[in-house]
């Protein structure tokens, strides 16, 4: 099979499988099911026999529209960056419908779950391999449009439904940012081809304003998609969806998209040193943001879903430090240990039946011995803990900060890594080592697990359908820091030299301090179960509360909004209803008062009519 | 005789035949009224022609229509009449109120 048609079809195969479990199947959620693993097979075994086949530099085009001043040309591009994306979307999304089977086997809408999880991975891997901006903002839009379905599957739930409309809303908020991004893009370099935008005589033809704003209005879609400070509010919201989909969510689709989208327009945006500033100040920032939030949060996927935006901020770091190879190998790694963790936390959830860490660690979660491995093997590759994936892919974003970033950037994300390792052992020794005596108590949260729940039905561990992929996902968050740089020189990146043992020193150090902190404060034998956060009750509140962001936007913008459609909505029932209304109802009082003369009466009438034709007779007889 | 009383004659006659059909409330007595009229006209038609009118033939056929088309008048109006009374045994104008707007 020749290139173009191997991706074709391993682009187009789950699309095929969305469209027969939900037109064919609906009826028969066993084989929409079948047919969307057998598409995500397929899309599988062909992302790797194209990355066998290694990367290509002429994408394979073609012609669209065509104008005097404007080509627009769709196609694919295999160069390193999407073969690599391509097969984490494939492997991933294989993985998680895998897991699906355990996870949804009871649940009504198991079809239109499988269709809509193969068409994520359909929109998510033309957004991988497509060729043109425009093109990639159409698959873009429909990454969106899969997770609000996804997010919002349980749609009964109001919940669900409030935060699946969030995500959906702000997301499109730094998407208008993304489209006037790509006109402007399109006016200035007469072409949307990524290839040729991204070539250095391209960029050097960009007056230098005009680069800061293009840069600014492109990360505004980065910003949205990725979860990023100020617009990071829909992803922990988010966690409404199935687990299964979280864990899709925040690995290898959705929000890697927003990643992605930077780094192949990475030589654009740090073309001008004011987009590299305000990237790298927003993404630490929002990585230290999402970690103090995620240390104080007691619902294990809330937990996880805060570690994803703060990583998503570490990834962009790397990107924005100018480094392509480490931003998009963290985004590799953190692919497969978060999918992994979200996977345990899903199998804790369907057994134990609450989201909250110290009622899941209560319930016996220890006795699960493979999700519990897959929770320390994940968790510590997480937190960074050498020699796992997390470690070298972090570890070369902090060499590479250090080398180009201000100082005060890199002590904040020496404070995220801290933070990171802190939370994440946190959540692990809440889980593993319960503490009957200890401060948390609890509470029973309502599960974000809609379907039905047979306790007889569980054995002491989750389906073996739901471990395998658990099992899978432990061997690359192992060992997959260790292969990246062959993967990297393969693939063609220019991989960076490891920093000396001496440089790493501090990293691993806060590393291991943010351990042996939650090992006191959470995970010894009698331990307080009180973070040192706890000490400062204004500061606890505050994270607690999220910062007051939600709050913030509900006050602000939210009354804004509201006050806005009120007067539109006045203007509409009073105004343009009113006076439609009005022409109706005049209409309806005048046919009352001619309906009076039709009172059935014929004498009347011929009296009428007699009197009528006398008065004309007269006045013929005058004229 | 001359045209004077015949055109008197026919306009009492028609006079009578509004009459009848604007105060009756019975069927019957509406439709005798229409009658009246239309022999009110036939008289008219007869005078004018007689006194007036070049052409002996012309006032006479149209009278001789205006027979015809009466007798399928009556024809027909007996008939509604009938079904009307059949229908509700009443033939008062009054009861017939169906077709109110």
């Amino acid at each position: 099979m020749d290139t173009a048609t191997l991706t074709f079809v391993s682009t187009f195969a789950p699309l095929a499988a969305f469209a027969l479990g939900l037109v064919v199947f609906r009826r028969q959620p066993t084989l929409a099911a079948g047919v969307a693993l057998l598409g995500a097979l397929t899309s599988l075994v062909g992302t790797l026999l194209l990355y066998q086949r290694g990367p290509i530099p002429t994408p394979l085009l073609t012609r669209f529209v065509s104008t005097e001043s404007v080509e627009l040309s769709f196609g694919f591009v295999l160069d390193g960056p999407n073969l690599l994306m391509g097969v984490l979307v494939a492997a991933i999304a294989f993985l998680i419908q895998v897991y699906s089977l355990g996870y949804m086997a009871s649940d009504p809408g198991k079809a239109r779950y499988f269709s809509l999880l193969a068409f994520f991975t359909w929109s998510m891997l033309s957004f991988v391999y497509a060729a043109n901006l425009l093109q990639m903002f159409v698959f873009w839009e429909l990454v969106g449009l899969a997770s609000f379905l996804l997010i919002g599957f349980w749609y009964e739930k109001p919940s669900a439904v409030a935060a699946a409309k969030k995500a959906f809303v702000m997301t499109r908020i730094g998407d208008v940012g993304l489209f006037v991004g790509i006109v402007v893009l399109l006016q200035t370099t007469q072409t949307l081809d990524i290839s040729r935008i991204v070539a250095p005589n391209t960029i050097a033809s960009i007056p230098p304003d005009r680069l800061t704003l293009i840069g600014l209005l492109l990360f505004c879609g980065v910003v949205g998609k990725s979860a990023q400070f100020p617009l990071h509010t829909w992803l922990p919201d988010a966690m409404e969806g199935p687990t299964p989909v979280s864990a899709l969510l925040h690995s290898a689709t959705m929000v890697a998209a927003g990643v992605f989208l930077f780094a192949k327009f990475q030589p654009l945006l740090v073309a001008s040193t004011d987009v590299t500033t305000v990237v790298l100040a927003v993404a630490v920032f929002t990585a230290v943001l999402a970690s103090t939030i995620a240390m104080v949060s007691r619902d294990i996927k809330k937990v996880l879903a805060y570690s994803s935006i703060s990583q998503l901020g570490f990834m962009l770091v790397g990107l924005a430090a100018g480094s392509l190879y480490a931003g998009l190998f963290h985004l590799t790694t953190h692919a497969f240990f978060k999918a992994l963790l979200f996977l345990c936390a899903g199998s804790y959830i369907h057994h134990v039946g609450s989201n909250d860490m110290v009622a899941i660690g209560r319930a016996g979660a220890r006795s699960m011995r493979i999700t519990t491995l897959g929770l320390i093997v994940g968790g510590s590759a997480l937190a960074g803990i050498p020699p796992l994936a997390g470690f070298f892919s972090k570890e070369t974003i902090l060499a590479r900060l250090a080398d180009h970033g201000p100082p005060a950037l890199l002590a904040g994300a020496y404070l995220a890594a801290f933070l990171t390792a802190y939370y994440t052992f946190r959540m692990m020794f809440l889980v593993t080592r319960p503490n009957p005596n200890g401060k948390l108590q609890p509470e029973h949260t309502t599960a974000g697990h809609g379907h039905g729940h047979d306790d007889a039905a569980h054995g002491t561990d989750a389906p073996w359908v739901m471990l395998v992929p658990i099992l899978i996902l432990v061997v690359p968050s192992l060992a997959a820091g260790l292969f990246g740089d062959t993967i990297g020189a393969r693939l063609g990146f220019s991989v960076d030299a490891h920093p000396p043992v001496v440089e790493m020193l501090p990293a691993v150090g806060v590393t291991l301090f943010g351990v042996v902190l939650a090992w006191f404060e959470y995970g010894r034998t009698g331990a307080s179960q009180l973070g040192f956060v706890n000490k400062l009750p204004a500061l606890h509140r505050l994270f607690v509360h999220k910062w007051y962001l939600d709050d913030l936007y509900a006050r602000s913008f939210g009354l804004l909004v509201n006050a806005v459609s009120r007067v539109a909505h006045l203007f509409d029932t009073r105004g343009i209803d009113g006076f439609t209304d009005g022409i109706g109802r005049q209409t309806i009082a005048y046919g009352h008062v001619t309906a009076a003369a039709q009172a059935g009466r014929l004498q009347l009438y011929v009296g009428t009519a007699v009197l009528l034709m006398t008065a004309f007779c007269l006045f013929l007889a005058s004229a | 005789m001359n045209l004077h009383g015949f055109v008197l004659l026919s306009s009492l006659l028609f006079c009578m035949g509004i009459y009848a059909v604007l105060a009756r409330r019975n069927l019957i007595g509406m439709l005798i009224g229409v009658e009246l009229m239309l022999n009110a006209a036939s008289l008219s038609f007869m005078a004018f022609n007689r006194f007036t009118a070049p052409d002996p033939v012309i006032g006479q056929v149209v009278v001789l229509f205006v027979i015809g088309l009466a007798a399928a008048e009556a024809a027909i109006a007996l008939s509604i009449i009938l079904a009307v009374y059949r229908s509700r045994r009443s033939i008062d104008v009054e009861d017939v109120t169906e077709l109110v707007g």
